[in-house]
């Protein structure tokens, strides 16, 4: 599986999902109901053991030190851990003593502004055209851009940008051969390189210069009196870009591809905006955009009976925990009223997502610009979504407008 | 009713202060902070209800 968690980025390497069939991707949630009543601890051979069961994720989540998140860095051509999700406790804590503050509703809410303004700018691009390609022209572009702002990079760096992301979380598309192949390694390993060097040469500028954004914040922030490593920067802003622009782009494919096809209650929060922060977190949970998350005993334990080994890999399925009958009324049913709603879709325990504040801002922003212009769309007729496994994001969305 | 928050469960997801923003905070680390003390207000019950019940961690009781 491809997980983006919660700090961010997750092991993106091979996964069990990688296998999924385009319905399976496309409808996850009987696929996930099979697995809790039929396999709720299951170990594939190659792939390690699979959590189905919200009870057991949340005692995944809840002990850190036997379920550890620092992954052979080997997957994404990252030459060291990510910071924060590769790194565990206690050393984690004093990144996120320094990152949660900047990503905290505080921060995050002066972003509304500018946002608000991408979110036009991109519906305003589509001009008097009847037809678009909701994933190439708004939820690909979309997130990209809010980074961009946020770190104070210009928007005229979204295509190389978008080659960074698209060339380090999915090489085999980009170069049209098998993840494991030399050349898709290869090619892999040359982007992840032109991640550090990208960054850094940027942070050069911002030594010499401050400016009032992320990166130079970066510098100056101190933690017991000492200041992050260059190479400390740059591993934070590795991650950034694996998990702060997918993420975004996968639930509003998959957000938008659930109220196209659901006219409804599309029209219930046309009529009632005010309920667009419940649609948020119901939509979260229900499509649960990134499917799991990945983690690695450090110990022999077991969980649910199922024996786990130390140095296995054990993956909790976000998507299977937030449809769980057991933690959920109508767990199968989408409903806009509900009234609790402990959704995991951001992960949970020390790592939960840290960008979950700004992606919730993006989230609900979109969909309030959106339908207060295009309250009216479908997916173009004869049209399949066909989600990527993993992360649920749309390669292509023809959608009719109007 | 008494809200209480178990701080070694919290993870700042953020559901209480945005569900109930009368009786939850948010540090600067985005982190929950209770705004009341004592019995919450009959009139803010409901919101302290809300966040008991949208809380991904379960840090939140009321008693």
């Amino acid at each position: 599986m491809s997980t983006t968690e919660t700090d961010g980025g997750g092991s993106y390497g091979g996964s069990p999902f990688d296998q999924m069939d385009a319905e399976t991707a496309r409808h996850p949630q009987p696929s996930y109901k099979l697995m809790r009543d039929l396999m709720p601890v299951t170990r594939m051979e190659g792939l390690g053991v699979l959590l189905a069961k919200r009870a057991d994720i949340d005692e995944a989540f809840r002990r850190p030190e036997l379920f550890s998140s620092a992954m052979d860095a080997v997957a994404l051509q990252n030459v060291r851990p990510l910071i924060p999700l590769q790194i565990d406790p206690p050393d984690h804590k004093k990144y996120r003593k320094i990152l949660d503050p900047l990503f905290a509703p505080k921060q995050v809410k002066p972003l509304e502004e500018p946002v608000t303004r991408l979110v036009n700018d991109l519906i305003d691009g589509f001009g008097d055209a009847t037809e678009i390609d909701f994933s190439q022209q708004f939820s690909v572009p979309f997130p990209s851009q809010v980074f961009l702002t946020l770190l104070g990079l210009p928007l005229d760096d979204l295509p190389e940008f978008l080659k960074m992301k698209d060339g380090i979380i999915r090489p085999d598309h980009v170069v049209g051969k098998p993840r494991d192949d030399e050349e898709t390694v290869a090619y892999q390993r040359g982007i992840a390189q032109s991640i550090y060097d990208y960054f850094d040469r940027v942070l050069d500028e911002r030594e010499v210069e401050r400016r009032d954004d992320l990166l130079s914040r970066f510098l100056d922030t101190e933690v017991d009196g000492e200041r992050l490593t260059r190479h400390e920067i740059l591993d934070v802003c590795f991650l950034f870009l694996i998990a702060g622009l997918d993420t975004v782009s996968a639930s509003l494919d998959c957000f938008f591809g659930y109220l196209a096809e659901h006219p409804e209650q599309r029209r219930q929060l046309v009529d009632d905006p005010s309920i667009i922060p419940a649609v948020v977190e119901e939509l979260l949970r229900w499509e649960t955009p990134v499917i799991g998350v990945a983690r690695v005993a450090t110990a022999d334990t077991e969980v649910g009976g199922c024996p786990i080994h130390k140095g296995d890999h054990v993956m909790a399925i976000l998507g299977s925990a937030n449809t769980d009958e057991a933690e959920f009324d109508d767990a199968d049913v989408v409903r806009f009223d509900r009234e609790a709603n402990r959704h995991l879709a951001f992960g949970g325990g020390v790592h939960r997502c840290l960008g979950s504040h700004l992606a919730r801002l993006e989230l609900r922003v979109a969909l309030r610009e959106w339908h207060a212009r295009l309250p009216e769309y479908a997916v173009k007729p004869g049209v399949e979504l066909d989600y990527t496994p993993g992360i649920r994001s749309l390669d292509t969305f023809p959608m009719v407008l109007g | 009713v008494k809200v209480h928050v178990d701080m070694e469960k919290c993870q700042g997801h953020g559901r209480c202060y945005d569900l109930a923003p009368d009786v939850f905070g948010a540090d600067d680390e985005g982190y929950a902070e209770l705004l009341v003390t004592g019995d919450v207000p009959a009139e803010l019950e409901q919101q302290a209800r809300a966040a008991e019940a949208n809380c991904p961690e379960r840090a939140i009781t009321l008693t």
